[in-house]
């Protein structure tokens, strides 16, 4: 990790934080392989397959483009497997954010019918979105409830020839126009990913160009239902974001209480623990085992979504461990009792770290399966009060195995700032985006970027995603970020007003006058969704359209597919977007044009590769100029 | 003097030698680089009926292909026994003469840059790319006596099981 220098460990470095690199030594010393070694076995990797030019769909293949065989078997060209290869990776993100939605929409409705513990929370939004959606106010927040969780289901479900009508309500009508002339308004999502995947089979759509629109058809169906759709679900159910402080890093785990942490991206079963930790009976089952408490702790995605909600769940909620890379680390402190893992990015490795200590893994989805798991406990909207109960027990009932002399807790822990939203910012901000706007016009912010989504070993644990915030703000550049790289930014301290000292002289004066961080808390990787509303409102209050503004967008250590939907709607989007490492397409010439330089042309956005941090920092500086000068200011 | 040898039965033909002798080769290092540079893998895998068979030069002890080089580019070192025709006096001139005299096939053609190129058992790396690259095992890289008895050992229990 030459690009490296955020910790001393030079002899054990894999991670960028201390913490992480301490337990790695412990595991490595237990002889138990982690991502970061298990990865190392795994080199050389294939190149034929990181290039995207293996195609294994019919028994004929699998086939390779070589230089003495330049197509198929079938006859498929490198730009065909490349782009079909695409299609199908998002196909897996876009069906992975319908089910998170899908979970949302039918606790709504079991909440509208007083069937669960939790309680319409953000009414005023509940209200703002029926409006919008056309349903009659004239009821009460439940009756209200019940029928926007049933738009949104229907949402998901119509045919691919209707048009999603979360589109047409939330997108800018300078982008709904470049997407009608690109033919790629979605409909309901599950139908778009029918088609996707129809049309991916053998020999049913082999045209490049199709392919690659209907990438970028399903990260749009994906943007307005799976991310907007869902972040807006969440804020009416759980709470909008507030600004809160929480903390992070494994230094926060409590050697004497009993420990649960929250993995994964949907907070609804975490939500219901958080309640039930609370209780009496639950306390006291705790105090008899011995433990001084119960304390929830979060990974990952629904760490943050706890983090950030103050109403609900931030005020009992821990703080969070880490993030994907990290998620053997946090047992290695041989303190966690039980791990809630639901819906994705929980890895198998996790439970052979677990067999070497005291720790029980549990699935709290239906669709999560581990092997060698065997407590799955899937949620259900209407047993939820119950199956906390049930999780909180199994973790007290736990605890009495740990073996406290095998728990080592690292030192290290930062605190941080969370809950930035859009209303959260214009409550900052006095009510208007134009205090800020007029920040951005005098210069001394120079432009926005969103550092987001996942954490990624092929360039060192949050190392490149770091350097990249640092230098942004180092030149004046606000920085949102979601997703993994939240979690990343928290433990180096960099969500904290404090560090707006590492900022450029313009945006620390700004950030001191508002006791703001640099680096803006914004959440999940879900919530790459609200970073969508928030450039919708800043084009829409200056009166332009996304692809205009001085805003970048970088995924810089993208892992997963959900981040591949992610990334194509931020370039349909009209945006920069900075994807590192390189995505597996550099096998097609024609795909790798189009994807960075040719869509430009059609969406204003296009795919940034670069995988020196400080290279491409510098391009994205120069993208923010270009559009400065192109607004006037 | 150590060689690359195969071990035949463990090949599944999955490549990867030729794609980490290219970025070996290559002025990136690595194989998304290499393949994009379009450098040529200096060992093969050709296919025999389905069955992959890699191949590469031998480093022979009496090469042809030195002989039948007209121009001298092409040597073999009294020290490391590594034959090539790269960093030596004479530059080579593409009359592939040396293609032709090699009995096994293991030098290729550049037609883009005129030249021969072949395995230079990557010119002093501790082990080559290749074998350090192959998941199965199937490229060792041994002495010559080494590989004999292993080899004389293998057959030997082979024979006392069948027994």
């Amino acid at each position: 990790m030459s690009d490296c220098k955020t910790c001393p460990s030079v002899d054990n470095c894999y991670s960028a934080h201390e913490a992480v690199n301490q337990m790695q030594e412990r595991l490595d010393e237990m002889g138990v392989d982690t991502v970061f070694t298990r990865y190392e076995k795994q080199q050389p990797q294939c190149g034929f397959g990181m290039q995207g030019i293996c195609c294994q769909l019919c028994s004929h293949g699998p086939c390779r483009i070589t230089p003495k065989a330049s197509k198929g078997i079938c006859g498929a060209s490198a730009d065909t497997i490349v782009a079909r290869n695409l299609v199908r990776l998002t196909t897996h993100g876009a069906a992975a954010y319908s089910h998170h939605l899908e979970e949302l929409a039918k606790t709504i409705k079991a909440t509208a019918n007083g069937k669960t513990p939790y309680k319409i929370q953000d009414e005023a939004k509940l209200r703002e979105i029926a409006k919008v959606a056309g349903l009659d106010l004239n009821q009460t927040a439940n009756e209200l409830a019940d029928q926007l969780a049933d738009v949104i289901l229907s949402e998901l479900r119509k045919d691919s020839e209707e048009p999603l009508a979360l589109l047409e309500l939330f997108a800018p009508e300078s982008r709904k126009k470049v997407w009608r002339e690109l033919g790629v308004i979605p409909g309901g999502v599950h139908s778009e990913i029918r088609d996707a995947l129809t049309k991916t089979m053998s020999n049913i759509n082999t045209d490049p160009i199709d392919l690659l629109l209907t990438t970028v058809r399903l990260s749009i169906a994906t943007g307005y239902t799976g991310l907007v759709g869902t972040v807006t679900l969440q804020d009416i159910l759980l709470g909008t974001p507030e600004l809160t402080e929480s903390e992070a890093d494994l230094g926060i785990v409590d050697p004497d209480t009993v420990n649960i942490v929250a993995h994964g991206h949907v907070p609804l079963v975490a939500t219901a623990v958080l309640q039930a930790v609370e209780s009496d009976e639950m306390i006291k089952y705790a105090k008899e085992a011995g433990a001084k408490g119960i304390k929830v702790y979060g990974s990952m995605c629904t760490g943050q979504e706890l983090m950030q909600r103050k109403g609900t769940t931030a005020s009992n909620y821990s703080g969070q461990l880490g993030n994907w890379l990290s998620q053997e680390h946090h047992i290695a402190t041989g303190a966690v009792d039980l791990v809630m893992m639901d819906m994705n990015c929980s890895i198998p490795g996790m439970k052979s770290v677990a067999d070497k200590f005291h720790t029980k893994l549990v699935s709290v989805d239906r669709i999560l399966r581990m092997e060698g798991v065997k407590d799955n406990i899937d949620y259900v909207p209407e047993k939820v009060e119950e199956q906390a109960k049930e999780l909180v027990k199994l973790a007290v009932d736990t605890y009495k195995n740990r073996d406290k002399s095998k728990v080592q807790i690292p030192d290290h822990k930062s605190a941080a700032v969370a809950g930035f939203s859009v209303e959260s910012i214009l409550g900052a901000l006095g009510g208007s985006l134009d205090p800020l706007l007029d920040e951005v016009k005098k210069g001394n912010i120079k432009g926005i970027a969103a550092v987001v989504g996942c954490t990624n070993n092929r360039n060192g644990h949050d190392s490149k995603g770091l350097t990249i915030m640092k230098e942004f703000i180092k030149n004046d550049v606000l920085v949102i970020a979601a997703g993994c790289m939240s979690s990343g930014a928290e433990i180096e301290g960099l969500m904290l007003p404090s560090a707006a000292d590492q900022a450029g002289d313009g945006l620390k004066a700004v950030c001191k006058a508002l006791g703001v961080p640099p680096v803006l808390n914004f959440g999940s990787c879900v919530d790459i969704g609200r970073i969508g509303v928030a450039v919708t409102a800043i084009a829409g209050a200056l009166g332009v359209d996304p692809s205009q503004l001085p805003v970048v967008a970088s995924a810089p250590e993208y892992l997963e597919q959900k981040a591949i939907a992610d990334g194509v709607f931020a370039v349909s989007f009209g945006l920069l977007t900075h994807i590192g490492p390189v995505p597996p397409v550099t096998g097609s010439p024609l795909v790798t044009k189009v994807l960075t330089e040719d869509i430009e042309g059609l969406t204003g956005g296009k795919v940034l590769v670069e995988e020196d941090p400080l290279k491409a920092t510098e391009k994205m500086l120069a993208h923010i100029d270009k559009k400065r000068q192109g607004l006037g200011i | 003097m150590k060689q690359i040898f195969v071990d035949i039965d463990k090949c599944t033909g999955c490549l990867t030698c030729t794609l980490a002798c290219a970025a070996e080769h290559s002025s990136s290092k690595d194989i998304v680089g290499a393949m994009l540079e379009k450098v040529q893998p200096r060992i093969s895998v050709e296919a025999v009926n389905g069955k992959a068979v890699p191949l590469m030069c031998r480093h022979c002890e009496e090469p042809t292909c030195v002989d039948a080089c007209m121009i001298g580019a092409m040597q073999k070192d009294k020290e490391t026994g590594i034959v090539s025709n790269e960093n030596n006096d004479q530059s080579c001139i593409g009359c592939w003469m040396c293609i032709m005299a090699c009995p096994y096939g293991a030098i290729q053609p550049n037609e883009e840059e005129g030249i021969a190129i072949k395995c230079d058992k990557c010119n002093g790396r501790e082990v080559p790319a290749c074998v350090e690259s192959c998941h199965t095992g199937a490229l060792i890289y041994v002495d010559g006596k080494t590989f004999a008895q292993e080899k004389l050992t293998k057959t030997a229990k082979a024979l006392t099981e069948a027994s």
